[in-house]
């Protein structure tokens, strides 16, 4: 019998646990031990490379060679427990060691988008302090630029390639340095990963170092993860997940979309990048959980990059966001052939349009069940129940959440009514690191505020209505107009700008820019080459209007919201 | 003029590139392109109708010796090389297109090719080997076999394989330039122009002549990008080989001088058709939204 606050309950399969109070895990460290322990010699990380090109590691491998780095960061490099480990680089067998590693060195991992600009990457160092950071090294170069002014004491340097086999290894290696010259020279002292782990490995050999001594005191409150995200004001926070919610999470994921899936066995092709919320707790922990493999994918553009991944390993499971989604139903080789052996899909990040689950379902037979969650909540608040999907919903929360609207005031309403939705449970974090003013803004006692208004059906289905904050959000990536903004305001021709989301086909929304300029000359295509120099890719307005005045409230204050309305006033028109 | 080791390592080179291609492939390859026999015909069209009319007509109307004319005749007929595809990379066309069309006309070529010699030959009078080419078409078949077993066997020595036999493609324009052109000087500064106007033009016609019938066809710009070069490039590493394997010693400077010197020019050709593809190139590519690395 459903409880009368959670009516959703009713939809959990009899095997799904209802209550979460406690981790089955104290930390990630012993979870990670335990798992290597079960399976063994299986395979768990699979880097794939768009020409076929492989590396693997196994359970037994991944934590030896974590044990290796937590040695190195500890011994060696002289970090301390609860001291940030920046980590960035794309998907590559480099991560879950390096990740891993880190939480077993009881230390702080930073995700960092590879992608960033050095000005962006100086924010988030600036802010998140780390002691040490490990870095792609097709993205060195933008070291010394990123950390002047607060240099970072240990910098390790990894490559797409590490720890394939010698031949191809070599192969990358040679093509990337001379061919596409896409490895940079890395002009701050660093160390090799390889080199690190030796290093860290000589101590646990010669002083019989203890890796589990690190973590011992480490629980379940304490943060494992520092998870940037924009925050509506643009400016950069780090949501602290810890342990406790990475765990919680995936257990109660697990709980509810495991009801087909077997230990052991599943192939899981992680296409979305790890250093995402979504990808690092589903794919990287949650199937790692599971004893899966998981296929890491460094680049999935263009889309062919993943056809050797689907042709060489029976995927029965996949995340993705509705871009991956979409575009995969307009890869020739991929109607062509789909896979065969998939059971179901799973996707988060933006709206999945029903159009693409529906052309999904018709390929492959199988569903795209979709979830929802931000980064502060380690990701997921909601998810479809596998075979119970209902279309233009995000699901029902995850056992162990509760979900309810809030209205303007604070006040929770009952269910049926429109507010913005909050949600309690163990996967909340901690809080933002070092701004306790912005966590309390976004906490009503034990409830987070996701900033996205919705509306629960009486059986508990959750629908979202419409976004509170001004976020925009380009395929599952969240770029704050402020920061566009303040980009755009500093080039010298423009007056005024502003920037709002937009719909957009391929990637649910897109960012456009309104812009009032004193130089008639100045073209949307210059404008954009500027702000590539400064912003990520998906941050770049992708489309640019030109204005003689933009519209303002009493105070002076740009209405983002009569911009918006205009722009959907067209499209109905249109 | 090739000596005993020459022969041997063109023998090795070619393999490995044939292995190469064949470590490019899957079985589902062909499946998909015989489901699909529209984008075949295309290739098989372009390849063994466009192109052997092609060098017919220079071989008639350029009045070269016969050797010439045979050595024209082969490298007309020639299936796609495996350095289209490098090109077709950097023109910003279809590489799976470019790859497919390769890989089935290398293997219709084992019928088609000495069909076609044949018919071409005997409207020309010539004296072609006709079962050695069979032979060798047939032999090269089965590294290309073996390509596609060791990909399926083990997808990283399959890569490798295929990247080997991408890198030896380039390399081997290299081995022509510095092995056949100086020990064949005397030869190349006594033929006659007629000779380089066959070599070059087969390569710049074909492409010409590619483009515009897939334009017609009303391909996509990428697509018709990919056929162009898919048609004007041969694999001028298999037809020295076969000059090499089926000729007699007396005979092979002559009827190589087409296929060598083809070798030699198309490099060039096509990289300046690649400039003239890429400034075209303003269809939208395919494109993921960059949020997704």
């Amino acid at each position: 019998m459903a409880h009368p606050d959670r009516p959703w309950t009713a939809y959990y399969g009899p095997e799904v646990r209802a209550q979460f109070d406690a981790p089955s895990y104290r930390n990630l460290p012993e979870l990670i031990r335990s798992v290597a322990e079960t399976y063994k010699g299986g395979k768990a990380f699979t880097c794939c490379l768009p020409n076929g090109m492989n590396g693997t590691l196994t359970f037994t491998q991944v934590d030896e060679m974590s044990d290796a780095f937590a040695a190195y960061l500890r011994e060696v490099a002289g970090l301390n427990a609860g001291d940030r480990v920046a980590v960035q680089m794309p998907n590559c067998l480099s991560f879950p060691v390096v990740a891993f590693g880190v939480f077993k060195a009881g230390c702080t991992l930073v995700n960092v988008n590879p992608l960033y600009t050095a000005d962006e990457m100086a924010k988030q160092f600036e802010d998140a302090e780390p002691h040490a950071l490990v870095i792609i090294d097709m993205f060195a170069d933008k070291i010394p630029a990123a950390t002047k002014g607060h240099p970072i004491p240990n910098v390790i340097v990894t490559r797409v390639a590490e720890f394939l086999p010698a031949m191809p290894r070599g192969i990358v290696g040679l093509v990337q340095k001379y061919w596409d010259k896409s490895v940079k020279s890395v002009e701050v002292p660093h160390i090799r990963l390889p080199a690190a782990l030796d290093a860290g490995r000589s101590h646990i050999g010669k002083d019989h170092v203890e890796v589990d001594a690190y973590h011992q005191n480490i629980g379940a409150d304490d943060v494992a993860v520092l998870q940037y995200t924009g925050g509506t004001t643009g400016v950069a926070k780090g949501a602290m997940l810890t342990h406790g919610n990475l765990i919680m999470n995936m257990e109660q994921a697990m709980g509810m979309l495991a009801t087909n899936l077997n230990k052991g066995e599943e192939v899981v092709l992680t296409a979305l990048p790890l250093y995402h919320i979504f990808a690092f707790t589903v794919n990287m922990l949650s199937f790692y959980w599971m004893g899966a493999r998981n296929i890491l994918i460094p680049n999935p553009r263009p889309l062919s990059n993943v056809k050797r991944a689907f042709e060489n390993y029976k995927i029965t499971w996949m995340s993705g966001v509705n871009t991956l989604f979409n575009g995969l139903c307009n890869e020739q080789w991929f109607l062509d052939s789909p896979p065969k052996h998939m059971k179901f899909a799973g996707a988060g990040g933006m709206a999945l349009q029903s159009s693409v689950a529906a052309r999904w379902r018709e390929i492959t037979g199988t569903e795209v069940i979709q979830g929802y969650g931000l980064t502060e909540t380690s990701p997921a608040l909601t998810f479809e129940p596998p075979g119970k999907t209902r279309e233009g919903t995000i699901g029902i929360p995850l056992p162990g959440t509760d979900v309810a609207c809030f209205d303007e005031e604070g006040k929770r309403l009952p269910i049926g009514e429109t507010g913005e939705i909050g949600a309690r449970g163990p996967q909340i974090m901690k809080g933002y690191w070092k701004k306790p003013d912005a966590t309390a803004e976004v906490m009503i006692d034990d409830w987070f505020l996701t900033g996205d208004i919705g509306v629960m059906e009486p059986d508990g289905y959750v629908r979202i209505v419409d976004r509170k904050k001004d976020m925009v959000v380009v395929s599952g990536f969240n770029v704050y107009p402020n920061e566009i903004e303040d980009v755009l305001a500093a080039h010298p021709a423009v007056v005024e700008a502003a920037v709002i989301g937009v719909p957009d086909g391929a990637t649910g929304e897109a960012v456009k820019a309104f812009i009032v300029t004193a130089d008639t000359g100045l073209t949307a295509e210059a404008l954009r080459a500027y702000c590539k120099e400064h912003l990520t890719s998906y941050k770049v307005p992708k489309r640019v209007e030109f204005r003689d005045e933009l519209p303002k409230s009493n105070v002076g204050k740009i209405l983002r919201k009569d911009l918006r309305a205009e722009e959907l006033a067209q499209i109905a028109a249109e | 003029m090739v000596d005993e080791f020459t022969q041997t390592l063109l023998g090795v080179m070619v393999a490995i590139i044939m292995l190469g291609m064949g470590a490019s492939l899957t079985p589902r390859d062909f499946y998909l392109a015989l489901r699909r026999p529209y984008g075949l015909a295309i290739g098989v069209v372009s390849q063994y109708g466009i192109m052997p009319l092609l060098g017919f007509l220079l071989a008639m109307f350029l009045a070269v010796p016969e050797t010439i004319a045979i050595g024209i005749l082969i490298m007309a007929c020639m299936p796609g090389g495996t350095t289209s595809n490098i090109f077709t990379y950097f023109s910003k066309g279809n590489l799976a297109l470019s790859v497919l069309m390769t890989v089935t006309s290398t293997v219709f070529g084992v019928i088609l090719i000495p069909l076609i010699l044949l018919v071409y030959a005997a409207a020309l009078d010539l004296e072609i080997p006709r079962e050695d080419i069979i032979a060798v078409l047939i032999v090269l078949l089965v590294p290309v076999a073996i390509g596609m077993t060791l990909r399926k066997l083990n997808p990283n020595v399959g890569a490798v394989m295929e990247f080997l036999g991408s890198i030896l493609g380039a390399f081997f324009i290299v081995f022509i330039a510095v092995t056949w052109v100086p020990q064949n000087w005397q030869f190349l500064l006594s033929t006659s122009g007629s000779t380089y106007v066959a070599a070059i033009g087969l390569g710049v016609v074909g492409i010409t002549i590619g483009y515009f019938f897939a334009t017609t066809l009303k391909l996509h710009p990428r697509n018709a990008r990919t056929v162009a070069l898919e048609t004007g490039i041969q694999n001028g590493p298999l037809a020295i080989a076969i000059v090499v394997f089926t000729f007699p010693a007396e005979q092979q400077q002559a009827i190589m001088a087409v296929p060598a010197l083809y070798s030699l020019f198309i490099v060039m050709t096509s990289t300046l058709v690649t400039f003239v593809f890429r400034r075209a190139n303003t269809a939208a590519e395919q494109k993921m939204p960059d949020g997704l690395l």
